[in-house]
């Protein structure tokens, strides 16, 4: 087909506005953040940045607050993607063999998506206080704990809280990812190998999860992503107490951007991040193909 | 499709009702505010970060100047009840075409969001500053040198009391008024130091024997401490650092090595987390009980704070019965820590109506408003009146006679966090007292350096 | 029969009981905003208020004294804002790349995507001083046009997907009738793509209602404060909380949410899916 000189103004003034919002807020500060990494830039000398080098990668690399607020990313990653990625499937598996109530149980599971993470990082907060209702269920109530579990005021204590929060925020969006995802595995499979005589695990690994490979990494990539964003509720649990023990690396980086004014530094940090989570992310891609 | 068009017109609606309604149950005085917050909120778009004199969105013609305040009174405290409801109207019927925006912040936050500001130039006009902060914004070059740019300084000065005034100098100029002063003693729990048989705390031994004693447990097996501080900043270790002898830095504020690090200075901190080890303090952990409830529900025995805590308790817990007394006594004395607020306008801000707001809140009316939500006045005429003598003020006035300010250099604010980290990595058995406040000597050397 | 009937109860009981520990929390949040705020650090504490302990005292603060329905409208305004927008910015985009190719359209698709990988907040400097250029600052203004940006790749991933599933022959007929690009563009895809349109949207509106970085960054004064803003305000450190107010303001905004999920959920689930699914 071919477009007339109006088609091609149209479709220049319709990709215009998308361009301009794109470009001025986006694309611009990912490249006014790329210039900044490698200046000295902070409150001291507003008017005075000059051109540093490698010298802000360097400083975050072997500053040791960076280390431990990066391996606590890390670590919150590798326990709340599987987490929720399996807790959330195992939900959409069970409501995929019910009968009824599907949507009622699809509706209520999906809640605490919806909670804004201020609000379920309180409530959080609140439940795990040392004097809380958890420390008290565990103590007085069925005594398993033989005294109130300083929950908050540890680093992993904290991350714990932190990592509790992720996952229950994150079932209900993997149940719903995969259950859409189960509804598109044909029937005649699952006949196929019962003929073949299957054990309804042996379903489950030979069957189901190849056959929603495709979801699997999608959720994987998104919810890695996910991971390395956590950011309001470790600001609003523990605030990276006690002594930046619990920050993870957006909250390092937001207190030395906006406490310290140490600008150059977070953005070096910044770009850091970025490019481990675009490896990440090919990583993870690979990996799939591979085992196609 | 069509429901949930139905619900969201449906929800469009009823956030409007509500806006009204809300807007109709409060006093006549009131709802005026309201329209006309409405207004602002609704037609921000141009309004943006023109600080210095916005232009007021209202439909009037005049020119009206807004000034905008920022403070860390707590967005629910009295002082904020007296600030809007009572100062702010009144500054506003007097000085007509200047209306106070008055903005609420954390502490913390206040000093982050000013250093934010200064970067990107939307300053507020006028600021309550943590007089700890006076040399780091004076070093920015941030503050107006109010002796050199008001005619009448020397007047207003004058009628301050001097040793309050003498926080906002540095360097020879004056960068603010005085606005409050204050100072911490310490609060304890009548009926626990009865029950337990002692006396009340007169030195630092006895006060960490009594500390010792009045922790446990109570009627329900839960567990109470004898003492609570709610952070481990300068503020909050000061008064033990020197009361036991201890200093941060040397006199001129030029060189920490051999004060931080001690003997004295150690011991003090050695003792702070001997006793959290033993379950006898706590309260700077993320998950305590804040110390205003732990206090008045009988979980903290004692305290270390300032005059609003009398207000304080008397809203929340008005039952409790509770006394103060001095600072025990250790072989430096019996040292509070000086605290205390200062006004002041920065380098962007409209100067003559900010000269103005400074002023009227420094002047006898607004300074024994705020002295009834306990705010000691540093105005001479209102330290004198009624509302001040009938106050409790007097154990705190006492402790300001003898306390000293935290130290007056351009980085206390980064030292101030240092040493939060490296106190708190002691009380978390990582670091002994002394390796922890030898490293701090080294850091807080180079920063004073600088 | 039977055992399929025992099988689903079982199922049942699984779910049931998963339930309840996933929306305890919930329950105890309302049950709190519902106890009078001294009874917050009683001994022993309980889940629930006794019946004749609850009281709206926390909400009647909320919604009178502590003026919060500004926030409220705050929340709303910047929200309903930035998802037209974005709606109508992210369909032009979407509509653009599916169907016709110019230059740098794939780097432009591939750019849109990567931008999705990036963690947004990385961008606060820069978008901060970006801010102080427009003259933002402190403004809703300075909210609109970074969520319609933050959300514009996701929305145009999603919305181009559905464009693909519209039938070219629409288009075409379109076209011999005389329509051009801008006529297809109305009378078609929009149309037709409009329940994508509207599960992007409702994910947009909960992006802007909930967003707490940016919106604390950028905000100082209370009356432009939005909802999560003003929440997160009630807190001084070591001061004492008012747990009861900071939840009856959370059930609060939890509300225009909760509705327009209820309604619209099949929507929800259209939006997610149909992105994974397909990968």
């Amino acid at each position: 087909m071919k477009i007339s000189k109006k088609g091609k103004f149209q479709i220049g003034l319709l990709l215009l506005p998308g361009l301009i919002i794109f470009g001025i807020f986006t694309v611009y500060p990912i490249i006014k953040l790329f210039i900044m990494s490698f200046f000295e830039w902070d409150f001291g000398n507003i008017f005075g940045q000059h051109f540093i080098g490698f010298q802000n990668y360097k400083e975050v690399l072997n500053d040791k607050y960076f280390q431990v607020s990066f391996a606590n990313t890390i670590v919150y990653t590798l326990v709340t993607v599987p987490g929720q990625m399996i807790l959330g499937f195992l939900t959409a598996f069970l409501i995929n063999q019910i009968t009824r109530f599907k949507v009622g149980y699809r509706v209520l599971y999906y809640l605490p998506v919806i909670t804004s993470w201020v609000i379920a990082s309180l409530v959080f907060k609140y439940v795990f206080n040392t004097e809380g209702l958890l420390n008290y269920f565990l103590v007085n109530v069925i005594h398993i704990a033989p005294q109130n579990i300083r929950w908050l005021d540890t680093r992993w204590g904290g991350l714990t809280v932190a990592m509790f929060l992720g996952i229950w925020k994150g079932i209900g969006w993997n149940m719903v990812v995969f259950l859409a995802a189960l509804q598109t595995v044909p029937a005649d499979l699952y006949e196929a190998a019962s003929i073949d005589g299957a054990t309804a695990l042996g379903r489950l690994f030979h069957v189901t999860l190849p056959s929603i490979k495709g979801t699997i990494l999608f959720a994987l990539v998104m919810l890695t992503i996910g991971g390395f964003n956590v950011f309001t509720s470790v600001k609003m649990i523990t605030g990276g107490e006690p002594g930046h023990k619990t920050d993870v690396v957006l909250t390092w980086m937001y207190h030395k951007a906006f406490s310290t004014g140490a600008f150059g530094y977070s953005a070096a940090l910044s770009f850091i991040i970025t490019v481990v989570l675009a490896v990440l992310a090919l990583i993870q891609f690979r990996m799939m193909q591979q085992k196609n | 499709m069509k429901k949930c068009k139905k619900v969201l017109a449906v929800l469009l609606t009823a956030a409007t009702c509500l806006a009204a309604l809300a807007g109709c149950s409060n006093s006549p005085v009131q709802t005026k505010n309201d329209s006309e917050s409405q207004v602002t909120t609704n037609e921000t778009k141009d309004d943006g970060a023109d600080n210095t004199a916005a232009e007021d969105t209202s439909a009037s013609a005049e020119k009206e100047i807004t000034l905008n305040f920022w403070h860390h009174y707590s967005a629910q405290s009295a002082e904020n009840d007296t600030l809007m409801n009572v100062l702010i109207p009144k500054f506003e019927e007097e000085n007509p075409g200047i209306k106070v925006n008055a903005v609420s912040h954390e502490w913390a936050d206040l000093h982050e969001k000013l250093l934010i500001s200064a970067q990107s130039d939307t300053l507020p006009d006028v600021a309550r500053l943590d007089s700890a902060w006076i040399p780091e914004f004076e070093k920015m070059g941030i503050l107006t040198a109010l002796d050199t740019e008001m005619s009448d300084y020397g007047d207003v000065a004058a009628g301050l009391l001097d040793s309050a005034m003498s926080t906002a100098s540095v360097g020879g100029h004056s960068y603010g008024l005085a606005l409050n002063t204050n100072s911490k003693i310490l609060f304890y729990n009548v009926k626990a130091l009865e029950d337990a048989g002692i006396a009340v705390p007169k030195t630092m031994d006895e006060f960490i024997a009594a500390v010792k004693t009045l922790s446990g447990a109570n009627d329900n097996g839960q567990q109470v401490w004898g003492y609570n501080e709610p952070a481990l900043a300068g503020w909050n270790l000061c008064p033990f650092i020197w009361s036991m002898g201890g200093a941060i830095t040397n006199e001129e504020g030029t060189k920490a090595s051999g004060y931080i690090n001690s003997p004295e200075t150690v011991q003090a901190i050695q003792t702070f987390a001997d006793l959290y080890a033993q379950g006898c303090i706590t309260g700077w952990n993320s998950g305590d009980i804040p110390m205003t409830d732990g206090f008045g529900t009988g979980r903290y025995m004692m305290l270390l704070e300032g005059p609003w805590k009398i207000a304080e308790m008397q809203g929340a817990y008005p039952d409790f019965e509770y006394a103060v007394t001095e600072i025990p006594a250790g072989k430096g004395g019996s040292i509070s820590v000086l605290g205390g607020e200062d006004i002041s306008m920065f380098n962007s801000a409209n100067k003559d109506a900010a000269w103005k707001f400074m002023k009227f809140m420094t002047d006898p009316f607004a300074q024994e408003e705020m002295a009834k939500c306990g705010q000691i006045p540093v105005n001479k005429e209102a330290l004198n009146s009624d509302t001040v003598k009938n106050a409790s003020f007097a154990p705190f006035i006492d402790a300001i006679e003898t306390a000293k300010s935290r130290p007056t250099v351009a980085c206390w604010s980064e030292m101030d966090s240092e040493l939060s980290v490296a106190v708190s990595a002691v009380m978390n058995g990582e670091k002994t007292a002394q390796e922890a406040m030898d490293e701090l000597a080294g850091t807080f050397d180079e920063m004073l350096a600088k | 029969m039977k055992r399929k009937t025992i099988t689903q109860i079982i199922l049942h009981l699984f779910l049931v009981s998963a339930l309840i520990i996933v929306v305890l929390p919930m329950v105890y949040m309302i049950s709190t905003s519902l106890k009078p705020n001294g009874a917050l650090y009683e001994y022993p504490p309980r889940f629930l208020p006794g019946l004749k302990e609850i009281t709206l005292e926390n909400y009647s603060y909320v919604l009178g004294q502590g003026k919060f329905y500004v926030n409220f409208l705050n929340s709303f305004f910047v929200a309903v804002c930035s998802v037209f927008l974005a709606a109508l910015i992210a369909s032009a985009l979407g509509y653009v790349i599916a169907r016709f190719s110019f230059p740098g359209r794939n780097f432009l698709f591939s750019f849109i995507v990567l931008t999705m990988i990036i963690p947004g907040l990385t961008l606060i400097i820069p978008q901060y001083q970006l801010a102080v250029k427009l003259n933002v600052i402190n403004s809703l203004a300075g909210l609109i046009p970074f969520y319609t940006a933050w959300t514009i790749p996701y929305s145009t991933f999603m919305i181009k997907g559905f464009v693909e599933n519209i039938p070219r022959e629409l288009d075409e007929a379109t076209y011999m009738d005389g329509g051009s690009v801008l006529t297809v563009f109305v009378k078609i895809i929009i149309p037709l793509a409009k329940p994508g349109i509207a599960s992007v949207s409702i994910f947009n509106f909960l992006t802007a209602w909930e967003e707490f970085p940016w919106a604390n960054t950028v905000i100082n004064d209370n009356l432009k404060r939005t909802i999560p803003i003003a929440i997160s305000g009630f807190f001084g450190q070591h001061q004492f909380t008012q747990w009861g107010y900071v939840f009856a303001l959370s059930v609060f905004s939890l509300l225009p949410i909760l509705i327009v999920f209820i309604f619209c959920q099949k929507f929800f689930v259209a939006g997610l899916t149909s992105g994974s699914v397909k990968g």
